[in-house]
């Protein structure tokens, strides 16, 4: 290996947030015209690497070197100048100005100050056509697919003579049609010497497209093999590590479960993303995890049983609910179903409000007489779901703005709660808590399985999923792929599963 | 639900007896913080034109300035329920004056009072609602929508008067204002009652919690499965109603039903309930506050008035006031590290 194939390298590169170490001692090397896949569990660190390369923020210790010169990055624009363009999950762009202008912005060919449109889109177009893709570059961004405006972003990166791209989960919201043509493009890109470099979650796109695929673990980078020499249970082994497996399994053993409580019947949804005939059951006194990456369709499920996609079609039973999936959330909070969303800030508390004002919400109607709230009893209500629940806060009349991530959180659950639901539902629960709250949300979950309730733990977060349902249901693409019971409830299984790779299943003791 | 104990927690029970304890306490001291501002300046606004003008602290002004404020007050009863509900209506400027003249043109067609005045409710609660239906069916912004409706009421005012103002042929239509209770007419008796019906309202119903919880959190508060789109109608409704009525006020003070009157009730009213302590991304505000941005509003224009300061220096003073008001505001909340 001769070193001007070498287009990318970093040494020790090191990143710390607060006391916690999100990456450490990376060194990763990227040649010219390669595509490396960079895959690991949600929070191993490749987002965080992504962005270092990319400017967008700065490793704590370590040096970048680009074509054997060191470099430092301030900035995306920095990088970007070097030749290094990030595409992240979420697209900036400009959605209203056209294709064409999005390619070339900041960049408008003009004469005398006056921008001019017909230079600008004959300039577009061979940009383009330098990389054989086809678009009308003259529609507005707005007016394009997702697929499409993340290739005009790579256009756009390519017109500032990129020679490394970055890409955070590029195909996370794509079809399958869309995403090959997205790594068609990527592979030609790869001929004439750009490098790629994407984060992924697919093990089929890992296998269908990379040259070499880095495994990252706990900020680690712990494995770097070309697809060809590897297993997908061997890639999955170095993304979990060894010693992970045996505190995977839940502390709770089987329990007993009383038949159906809720029922979803062929549940369907065409768009992206979409559900096909996804059917499952809950039971009394059950908690079902479901889990599955970006894009499986799993939020659809727990936002469906919240009454927010109407137009999902099927059956769903719910206690004494027995009809089409629910129109709002009014209907979903009358059939007993208590849903507390992944963003707690935005969907979930009212932050303005006090902390006892947030704990009764939901309850309001038993503790007013003729619609006037009795204050005495909403306050004795508020106070007893704090403590069953542990919240800390300093008073009651406390704004929930002020608490803690961990504690705003329990509020959350706990208003849930009080409402008595027939099935309570929870997205991303533990989602940016603390470790003391999040251990004691989990528990909380089981206790209150156990006095009847049925539990639906909708997580992209693999452990969580693993330790605290007693049955876990796996998605992909808008299917449940697979259901982890007792013995092979184990984090290898369940990201096979929702990875797509269904070798690892023999391979489990 | 039953009464286990879900988990118990590490505090202790007497300990969190006491901090509730604290908590109703301090829960006081809060709400009456949030007014302490307001509230000092008016103080302080009291004592200069008092210093400044013979005239200002006497009997018969003061009952000038309530009964100047009351057209005001109510309208910002109603404004100050829109803004904590997280909308704000600028139709009431249009309202006001539809209430007035169509409360003219009944009574000079001989209807009685009492149906007259309901008539006008019935009429304001029209327009509430097609606020109400358009923000939340149409999703139009507020803005826009009472913008719009700002301008077909104005317009209907115009083409129900054609104009013209229109006198009482029947005195006796100014009943509002020609009666008093030990003193004070009846609208400035009105205007109270309808304070406290809204303060209340606010603290002490269901419904008032209900619109705190969808103006401090729209989105969460639709996913909770509260019935977002039937209370903002409502609390528009009730906006318009008390605007309405606020122009039966102002016509029973004339003595006429013009499409002229209350132009400035929109911006007067937002000023007095932001002057109050609300925040127009909702939430937050009462009444209390509400009555204090009035008053301050009142005093102001009274006491220049007094002074002999001309009509318009009492404008720019009031944007002043308002600014200064809310600039002070801003910068409590960044010094105390509270940045929402």
């Amino acid at each position: 290996m001769a070193d001007q194939h070498v287009l990318l390298e970093t040494h020790e590169i090191s990143k710390s947030y607060g006391s916690s170490r999100v990456l450490s001692n990376v060194n990763f090397r990227l040649d010219r015209g390669e595509s490396v896949a960079v895959i690991g569990e949600n929070g191993a660190g490749k987002s965080t690497f992504a962005k270092i390369l990319t400017g967008v923020i700065r490793a704590d210790v370590g040096t970048l070197a680009l074509n054997g010169r060191v470099v430092s990055f301030a900035s995306p624009r920095d990088a970007l100048r070097e030749g290094i363009a990030f595409i992240p999950q979420e697209l900036a762009y400009m959605p209203h100005l056209t294709v064409a202008e999005n390619i070339l912005l900041g960049r408008w060919p003009s004469w005398r100050g006056l921008t001019t449109r017909g230079a600008a889109i004959k300039q577009a177009r061979a940009e383009c056509e330098q990389f054989h893709i086809t678009m009308d570059v003259r529609r507005p961004m707005a007016w394009l697919k997702l697929a499409d405006r993340q290739i005009v972003e790579i256009v756009k990166a390519l017109a500032r003579r990129a020679r490394l791209i970055v890409l955070d989960e590029p195909t996370a919201s794509l079809s399958d049609q869309e995403s090959r043509v997205l790594f068609d493009i990527l592979g030609r890109l790869t001929t004439e010497g750009v490098g790629v470099l994407y984060i992924s979650h697919r093990m089929d796109e890992v296998y269908r497209f990379s040259d070499r695929v880095d495994v990252f673990r706990n900020g680690e980078l712990v494995a770097s093999v070309p697809p060809s020499r590897t297993s997908p249970a061997q890639l999955i082994g170095y993304m979990l590590g060894g010693e992970r497996e045996d505190v995977s399994q839940s502390a709770r053993g089987s329990r007993l479960t009383a038949p159906g409580l809720a029922e979803l019947r062929q549940w369907r949804r065409d768009g992206l993303p979409p559900l096909s005939d996804v059917s499952l059951s809950i039971a009394e006194r059950e908690v079902v995890g479901l889990y599955g990456l970006r894009g499986s369709g799993t939020e659809l499920i727990a936002e469906g049983l919240a009454g927010l996609h109407p137009e999902i079609t099927g059956e769903l039973v719910v206690g004494g609910y027995r009809g089409r999936v629910f129109a709002t959330p009014v209907v979903a909070r009358r059939a007993g179903v208590g849903y507390v969303p992944a963003e707690r800030k935005r969907e979930g508390l009212i932050l303005p409000l006090s902390v006892e004002a947030n704990l009764s919400l939901l309850i309001l109607d038993q503790l007013s007489r003729f619609g006037a709230i009795r204050r005495r009893l909403e306050r004795g209500r508020a106070a007893e779901l704090a403590r069953r629940f542990d919240v800390r806060f300093r008073r009651l009349g406390q704004r929930v703005a002020q608490l803690s991530g961990g504690n705003q959180q329990k509020v959350l659950l706990a208003s849930r709660v009080a409402m008595a639901p027939r099935l309570l539902v929870l997205q991303e629960p533990t989602r940016g808590v603390d470790v003391g709250a999040r251990v004691e949300i989990h528990r909380f979950l089981g206790t209150i399985a156990e006095r009847g309730c049925g539990v639906l733990l909708v997580t992209s977060d693999l452990e969580e999923a693993v330790a605290v349902s007693d049955r876990l249901l796996v998605m992909r693409e808008g299917r449940i792929v697979g259901e982890l019971s007792s013995a092979n409830r184990t984090q290898a299984n369940a990201i096979a599963l929702a990875a797509g790779s269904s070798a690892v299943m023999a391979s489990e003791p | 639900m039953t009464d286990a104990p879900v988990a118990l927690g590490t505090r202790e029970p007497a300990e969190q007896v006491a901090a509730v304890a604290a908590g109703r306490r301090e829960n006081l001291i809060q709400a009456s913080f949030q007014i302490l501002g307001i509230g000092t300046f008016y103080v302080l606004i009291l004592v200069f034109f008092a210093f400044a003008t013979p005239n200002f602290l006497t009997y018969s002004n003061t009952l000038n300035i309530l009964s100047n404020v009351t057209v005001i007050g109510l309208v910002a009863g109603g404004q100050v329920l829109t803004i904590i509900s997280g909308g704000f209506d600028l139709s009431v400027s249009g309202v006001v004056p539809l209430g007035a003249v169509t409360f003219a043109l009944l009574t000079n067609a001989g209807v009685v009072t009492v149906p007259a005045i309901l008539a006008v409710l019935a009429v304001g609660g029209l327009v509430g609602l097609c606020n109400g239906l358009i923000v939340t069916r149409l999703g139009i912004n507020p803005l826009i929508t009472t913008l719009g409706t700002l301008s077909i009421t104005t317009g209907l005012a115009y083409t129900l008067s054609r104009g013209v103002t229109i006198p009482f042929r029947n005195p006796a239509a100014g009943v509002l204002a020609d009666r008093t209770v030990g003193g004070l007419s009846w609208y400035v008796l009105a205007f109270a009652l309808a304070s406290v019906i809204a303060f209340a309202m606010l603290r002490y119903t269901v419904f008032g919690r209900m619109l705190y919880a969808i103006g401090g959190n729209r989105d969460a508060s639709r996913l909770a499965g509260l019935r977002v789109d039937l209370l903002t109608v409502l609390v528009y409704m009730l906006c318009s109603m008390m605007a309405a009525f606020a122009g039966v006020v102002v016509s029973s003070q004339l003595l006429a039903g013009s499409a002229t009157v209350g132009a400035d009730a929109a911006l007067s009213s937002i000023a007095a309930v932001i002057l109050g302590g609300a925040s127009l991304t909702g939430g937050v505000g009462g009444v209390p506050g509400t009555l204090i941005g009035v008053l301050v509003l009142g005093t102001i224009s009274n006491g220049m008035a007094l002074m002999q300061v001309p009509a318009f220096y009492q404008q720019i003073a009031t944007g002043v006031i308002l600014l200064l008001a809310v600039g002070f505001g801003r910068l409590r909340a960044v010094l105390s590290g509270d940045s929402s």
